[in-house]
């Protein structure tokens, strides 16, 4: 597992440095060149480190290990086909991470980063309504019985839309410079990561890398099914170009708005499970 | 602690985490160790191996620079 963890790091780093070359050009700028967000995480590697003496010492290290580590498991469980559930339950440990990451630093812009992470996550979990939809026909929220469902009647995708929209906005949330990236937003300087600078801030970005790779192989072996590995990697290129025209041409919204847009979205997500289930 | 113990500190750290998780997928491929026992070993030693290396490469053995006093 060694090599697709190194590997998932690189190429989900490259993915995110792409998100930004494409975001540029939209906006008819020249961007940074696509490694950029590798470059970012062996610069801070390199610079010198310290913890702040606002910080809680203990926190401010560890939820740098907890984040990587997080997303280590995330990925074990995809690549054994383990349960899709796992996989969202590292999703909203995440958002408890990065509460930590605010909380410990004693930075009011840390603060409120760590607190935005905490209201976005009350409109971007129940987006997981879509599992329901999903579960209703694979009978299975395990990944290897979703993939071997679609095997015989064809991506989810196709079969359940709407749920792999919300997936797809899920998504969304989680790329930087989009309309619900509120935990980053540049009046709180860098949201809750403001005072993890130098290692530790590589360490974030080892794990930005991480879990951009695991939720867009994710997504994609839950809506579309297994492929070759090439497919895939194109595959997840095709998704994260896509994410990066509606972050380009999308103002990033306020916190209120954001949430609102959410859960507005997640309360048509439940309606549409409900017809759904009356339907089936 | 001086610098230079703390370098090396950082160093054992990134070095026994690469042992423990290259011994534990080595196992996990000749199949005495069952592969969630390597997940669940990476998922401790992958997160202290990058802290430590970066740690490491990222430790200074000497004085640090005077720092800018403005002019």
């Amino acid at each position: 597992m060694i090599a697709e963890l190194l590997f998932g790091t690189f190429f989900g780093l490259l993915l995110l440095g792409i998100h930004r070359k494409v975001i540029a050009r939209i906006q008819r700028r020249p961007g940074p060149p696509v490694w950029q967000e590798i470059l970012h995480m062996l610069k801070f590697s390199f610079k010198t480190t310290w913890v702040p003496a606002t910080a809680s010492a203990a926190l401010f290290v560890g939820v740098v290990l907890v984040a990587i580590g997080i997303w280590t498991a995330a990925l074990a469980v995809v690549l054994s086909g383990g349960s899709l559930l796992i996989v969202f339950a590292v999703y909203m440990l995440h958002k408890i991470v990065e509460h930590g990451f605010g909380l410990s630093s004693g930075s009011p812009y840390g603060k409120f980063g760590g607190v935005r992470s905490v209201i976005s996550a009350a409109s971007e979990i129940p987006l997981f309504v879509s599992v329901a939809g999903i579960a209703l026909f694979t009978r299975s929220l395990i990944i290897s019985d979703i993939v071997a469902y679609q095997e015989v009647h064809g991506p989810l995708l196709l079969t359940v839309p709407l749920a792999g929209l919300a997936m797809y906005l899920v998504l969304l949330s989680k790329m930087p410079f989009g309309p619900f990236s509120i935990v980053e937003s540049k009046e709180l300087v860098s949201g809750y990561k403001t005072e993890h600078f130098g290692v530790w801030r590589a360490g974030l970005e080892v794990c930005n890398g991480l879990k951009t790779y695991v939720l867009l192989t994710t997504f994609l072996l839950v809506f579309v099914g297994t492929m070759p590995f090439l497919f895939l990697l194109v595959g997840m290129l095709v998704l994260v170009v896509s994410l990066s025209f509606v972050c380009a041409l999308c103002p990033m919204l306020s916190p209120y708005d954001s949430v609102t847009v959410q859960t507005i979205i997640a309360g048509l997500m439940l309606a549409y499970v409900s017809i759904l289930v009356v339907v089936s | 602690m001086t610098p230079a113990t703390q370098k090396s500190r950082a160093l054992a750290i990134a070095v026994v985490s690469a042992l423990a998780g290259i011994t534990a997928t080595a196992l996990t491929l000749a199949g005495a160790l069952p592969p969630h026992a390597d997940a669940a070993v990476l998922v401790i030693a992958f997160p202290a191996f990058v802290l430590g290396l970066y740690l490491y490469w990222m430790a200074r053995e000497g004085e640090a620079d005077i720092p800018f006093v403005g002019y």
